[in-house]
């Protein structure tokens, strides 16, 4: 009871807070939407809870997390068929900049952006839905909140791997050279190359997986036939099948240049994750259940883990001596709720936030769809 | 010195959850501010690049856009100008327009605004010809490839 007690209690700002932050300072009066309210506060606010009572982070941050993604497919395409009639997108859309500004570009945008000013993307700077400014606000206080925590906690694509890479319990491929996981550094370093040459954003237009649940540009020559054929080919592989198979993120481990990008912001981040080398009994669980690959035997060494990592929580669950934990960078490893906390209320309120709206508009669509028979 | 890293530390890690709301609720804000501050725009290669010239023709108008040559560094030696037909509703069923180069040479744009067919003629090296016509939502654009001549 006291533990329940305090588990509540420590939830309370994050009740308040998302309040706030769902409601945006009004409720909505039209039922369906208020109902999505609701729903979706009740959602997040109990799964903090479990958070924080049970005292395992992961389990209940992938349902959070998953549903995101989910939400965010359902969201996203049914705004584009009602204001463009399908998801295909069009050279006239891109003049016009209706493009939906996506994080993903961000690293290729930046050196075009430095030497010519302009931003190599066919959106709107201001004004619009996912407008380029408003997502550069967006990366900027993500990274500074919570570094390549982004990718475990507020990426809208993550989501998609990470439920697949639930499905079995075991994985059927295992033994993967951790050094694959460098891949997405070179896949940076090439599109962003690339990008500055070539003035267009090289990642989007040839292999980005995810136009497959958001938008692609519509097929009127063979060149955009093959590059349809490859994002789908890459989501088959890396976002559903490759995760099924082995239990991890392999689009995040093995592809995206963003997540590599990412990692740097790690090292100007308040938080990471510490092992703490006398409890460890190199078990190894932990370099198993790392759906990134950045636990290793050198990185359990130095008692932290890889640049890479997404402070998802999954090694802190797993292993069994208690020996991982969330840390605040300057302070002594401390096994108390404290840096677990403080991290968990930003992380979580990031996620809820940016989630928060997308589960809201696909329940009110999902309600829709149940009573007219349409979720436009 | 332990002791004022742990602060510090501790300091830092509960900014970031204002760091969070400040990221939500000021993102209009900070989203002009950071628009302003930069000055970016949105690359001509996708924009078409700033309108030069305003053509009134009563029930519509034309936009002009300066010609994009833009490379990373410097210029490219092909690229393109855009013309804009508005609005939709306002336009016959063909449109021409004659504008006029960097190398003072005339290009003739002519547009079937019902097939989206589009040509340009014009005695100018410069003038590659139509990329494509693009229906807008409320009218039309046509790009016209062009090369850049060692004059311009």
């Amino acid at each position: 009871m006291k533990r329940t007690l305090r588990s509540f209690l420590l939830s309370l700002p994050m009740l308040l807070l998302t309040a706030l932050m769902l409601t945006g300072g009004s409720i909505p009066r039209e039922p369906s939407r208020l109902a999505a309210l609701i729903l979706t506060y009740l959602f997040f606010n109990t799964f903090f809870f479990l958070m924080l009572h049970k005292g395992r982070t992961d389990r209940y941050r992938a349902v959070l997390f998953v549903t995101y993604s989910v939400a965010f497919v359902i969201a996203f395409v049914s705004h584009l068929v009602e204001a463009r009639g399908s998801m295909a997108l069009t050279e006239a859309n891109m003049i016009e900049g209706e493009t939906p500004f996506c994080h993903v570009v961000i690293p290729m945008t930046l050196i075009p952006a430095a030497l010519t000013k302009t931003i190599i993307f066919p959106g709107s700077i201001t004004g619009t839905h996912a407008s380029i400014a408003g997502m550069f606000v967006l990366w900027i206080g993500a990274s500074l909140a919570l570094g390549r925590g982004f990718c475990g906690w507020a990426c809208f694509f993550g989501g998609l791997e990470d439920g697949f890479s639930r499905l079995l319990k075991k994985p059927l491929i295992k033994g993967i050279r951790p050094s694959w996981s460098y891949l997405p550094y070179a896949v940076l370093l090439a599109v962003v190359l690339i990008a500055a040459i070539s003035l267009s954003p090289t990642y989007c237009m040839w292999l980005c997986p995810f136009k497959t649940v958001t938008e692609y540009v519509q097929v009127t020559s063979v060149k955009i036939a093959i590059q349809t054929a490859i994002f789908l080919s890459l989501f088959l592989g890396l976002v559903i099948v490759l995760p099924i198979l082995t239990r991890r993120r392999t689009q995040c481990s093995f592809l995206c240049p963003f997540g590599a990008f990412q990692s740097f912001t790690n090292k100007v981040n308040a938080f990471d994750i510490r092992i703490d080398p006398d409890r460890c009994v190199k078990c190894g669980l932990c370099t198993k259940s790392c759906p990134t690959f950045s636990i290793d035997e050198a990185s359990i060494k130095k008692g932290t883990t890889r640049l890479s990592c997404m402070k998802c929580g999954k090694c802190v669950d797993t292993c069994p001596k208690g020996a991982i934990a969330y840390h605040v960078k300057g302070t002594q490893l401390s096994r108390g709720i404290l840096p677990r906390m403080l991290f968990l209320y930003p992380a979580f309120l990031f996620m809820s936030i940016m989630a928060g709206r997308q589960i809201q508009d696909a329940i009110v669509r999902i309600i829709r769809l149940v009573t007219t028979g349409s979720m436009i | 010195m332990k002791k004022l890293l742990s602060v510090l530390g501790y300091g830092w890690a509960v900014i970031t959850i204002f760091i969070v709301l400040a990221t939500f609720i000021g993102n209009n804000y900070f989203s002009k501010k950071f628009a302003g501050a930069t000055g970016v725009t949105v690359s001509p290669w996708f924009s078409g690049g700033e309108v030069t010239l305003v053509v009134e023709h009563g029930a519509y108008r034309v936009s002009v856009h300066r010609p994009v040559f833009d490379g990373l560094t410097g210029e490219r030696s092909e690229g393109f100008v855009q013309i804009d037909w508005k609005p939709a509703g306002g336009l016959p069923r063909v449109v021409t327009e004659s504008i006029t180069l960097p190398d003072g040479e005339r290009v003739l744009v002519r547009l079937d605004t019902a097939t989206g067919i589009a040509e340009a003629t014009s005695e100018s090296a410069g003038v590659l010809g139509v990329e494509r016509a693009y229906k807008l939502r409320d009218g039309w654009a046509v790009r016209v490839l062009l090369r850049r001549l060692r004059s311009s």
